[in-house]
């Protein structure tokens, strides 16, 4: 389970006379149970991306509490980090080592012996169907082939929270339809805590149980698709959606 | 998960991905361990021909044919006697002529029969190095005949020409073989540093720019290995590599000694496994600290250009620190041994001129390059903790 309470983070750029501060993330709550799939959704530059890097501790927040399976992420970072399986915005693979050697060196990172990474490589390579993939040298995979090696990493050590930031980005309609049926056996049949991040509404509508929507940087309605769309007052949930992060922008600025 | 284990997998990680590089790693290959013997065949190969020179026994001259008392004095010598070509003055300001040249005025006989001085001159071009050599030679040959003459004309008058030496010299090198020769091999120790130098930095920039740039720095820093487990392993895959080429570098010497053209050169340089350990032994530190530091440098960096462009200053300093041991006329300072690169390049010194090494003197630069390391992983680790991936 994943529990990110008000949190806080401003950045300030440059120095002296022209040093400007951008809020971020300003009072986002987050709460992703086990065997559900929280989607984080919200326009681009609402703070999807600097919460989920607050939530492996690669940004420090200024305010706010994250906890991990009830582990604090102040006091016990690595515990954190052990209990999560990250997919961040930045997926790059090391082009001289093939699928498997990057797959099973950030198990051996997760501290899992190297049978059992070699043992969970195959199991994640059949699920996500990119076994002929495992032996070949990242460098020239497709975004596709980048996306599955990406994944099959971030959940070697499998772990029990998982989280996706834009996992669709660039992948094709047939690598999109594995991904998503890939988390769905993940939530159901492991009952996974899944929290993924997106702005795409077909992916939220098809796979999520639950729904946080975000805009500059707060946390502005929660709940399922179809509680959302109740409570903006709209059929569509595009349109739902819209109502309820862009008009919650503008009472913000 | 250990430190040890993170250490050790990143590492490991590491040091199959650098040696996976092929291109790079032949271009360093090539550079750092062919460079040093081809640099000593050439040395060698300069020396050969001065000596070759020195043997040969010729002097090159205008005039000689109207001064047969000297050109007697030469050929008893066993000098050869060669007429300069017309245009000497050219040849011997282009380095085309390797002599210098002698001119001998017409009068010379005659004024030397009447008991006069009669002008020799000897031109030669500073910035002529073939012709330069020669030039203490015809110097050396010119005054012999001067004072064979000398002589005669007292012996003539009754006086023993012992009246015009009133002391003697005896000339003594104490410099021993290994000595001379280091004048010669000195620039060997800055081809063995920059060998380190390529070894390890693209190893160093690749595991920190570069990773930064490929995007693989966040995934890596979202597992649970500690930051200093991370840093520490990536530095000790940029360290061994270092010091492999290094290895390698300093080995490369063992077999090029045979392709040594100069007799006497291979003959004072001796360069054996003994020395190649001394070598290593003195690398090592300083390895460390380069790796350490080009990391440090390359961490702040966004891509691996950056990394390059700000490595600048480093390669300038290790290629050009050790020139100020090479430059100095008043011989090794006690503070030089407290400067890497400077202090390896004297300790390497040392062991080519067969002087020995205390381990008073091999402290000091222990001492730096294991601070100078720690300050930088300290540094790094830091940079990543702060600024993550970012």
């Amino acid at each position: 389970m994943i529990a990110m309470d008000d949190l806080r983070k401003q950045f300030t750029t440059g120095r002296g006379r022209k040093a400007r501060s951008v809020v971020a993330v300003d009072g986002l709550t987050l709460h992703a149970q086990d065997g559900a799939i929280t989607g984080l959704l919200g326009p681009n530059g609402a703070g999807k991306t600097t919460s989920l890097r607050m939530l492996v501790g690669l940004v420090t927040p200024d305010s706010g509490t994250i906890r991990v399976d009830g582990v604090d992420l102040r006091t016990d970072p690595q515990g954190v980090r052990a209990r999560l399986g990250v997919l961040s915005d930045a997926r790059g693979l090391y082009p001289r080592l093939t699928a498997r050697e990057n797959i099973v060196y950030h198990g051996r990172l997760h501290g899992v012996a190297d049978d059992v990474a070699q043992a969970r490589c195959e199991h994640l390579a059949r699920l996500l169907e990119m076994q002929p993939l495992l032996d070949r040298r990242t460098d020239g995979f497709s975004q596709g082939e980048r996306m599955k090696t990406a994944l099959a990493r971030a959940l070697v050590h499998d772990p029990d929270n998982i989280v996706l930031d834009e996992p669709t980005n660039g992948l094709d309609v047939v690598a999109t339809r594995a991904l998503r049926e890939a988390l769905r056996v993940l939530r159901d049949e492991t009952g996974k805590c899944i929290v993924f991040s997106t702005h795409i509404m077909q992916e939220v509508q098809r796979l999520c149980d639950r729904v946080v929507v975000v805009a500059h940087g707060r946390h502005v309605a929660d709940g399922t698709v179809q509680s959302l769309c109740e409570q903006a007052g709209c059929t569509d949930f595009e349109d739902a959606f819209v109502k309820l992060a862009f008009d919650a922008e503008g009472h913000a600025q | 998960m250990s430190h040890w284990q993170a250490m050790w997998t990143v590492f490991v990680k590491e040091l199959k991905d650098a040696l996976r590089d092929r291109r790079t790693l032949m271009a360093v290959f090539v550079s750092s361990i062919a460079m040093g013997p081809l640099m000593l065949v050439a040395l060698s190969t300069l020396v050969g021909k001065f000596e070759k020179r020195a043997e040969a026994r010729e002097i090159v001259a205008i005039g000689l044919d109207a001064a047969p008392t000297l050109r007697n004095y030469i050929e008893r010598q066993t000098f050869t006697i060669k007429r300069a070509p017309a245009d000497w003055e050219a040849q011997l300001k282009d380095s085309k002529l390797g002599d210098p040249v002698v001119i001998v005025p017409a009068d010379f006989e005659d004024a030397l029969a009447h008991g006069q001085a009669p002008r020799v001159q000897l031109v030669y071009s500073s910035a002529n190095q073939r012709a330069q050599g020669g030039v203490a030679v015809i110097g050396r040959l010119l005054q012999g005949f001067d004072q064979e003459q000398a002589s005669l004309r007292l012996v003539a008058r009754g006086v023993a020409p012992g009246v015009m030496s009133v002391s003697r010299i005896d000339e003594h090198d104490i410099a021993d073989t290994a000595a001379r020769a280091a004048q010669m091999t000195g620039v060997v120790p800055i081809f063995v540093l920059m060998a380190v130098l390529y070894g390890s930095v693209n190893a160093a920039m690749d595991t920190t720019a570069g990773e930064r740039e490929r995007g693989s720095l966040e995934p890596l820093l979202a597992t649970p290995a500690s930051r200093g487990a991370i840093v520490v392993g990536k530095w000790g895959a940029a360290f061994a590599l270092g010091l492999l080429i290094a290895v390698l570098s300093c080995m490369s010497f063992l077999p090029a000694q045979s392709l040594l053209r100069s007799e006497s050169l291979s003959a004072m340089f001796r360069f054996g496994w003994a020395e190649a350990a001394w070598f290593i032994t003195v690398l090592a530190p300083f390895a460390a600290a380069l790796s350490a530091l080009m990391m440090a440098v390359a961490i702040r960096c966004k891509t691996v250009k950056e990394a390059q462009a700000n490595n600048v200053v480093l390669t300038m300093a290790v290629s050009l620190t050790p020139m100020i041991g090479l430059f100095n006329q008043e011989g090794e300072s006690p503070w030089n041994l407290w400067v890497p690169p400077l202090a390896q390049s004297a300790l390497m010194n040392r062991v080519l001129k067969n002087v020995p090494i205390s381990p008073l003197d091999f402290a000091p630069g222990v001492v730096v390059c294991s601070a100078v390391t720690a300050l930088a992983l300290v540094f790094v680790t830091r940079q990543l903790t702060r600024r993550g991936a970012q």
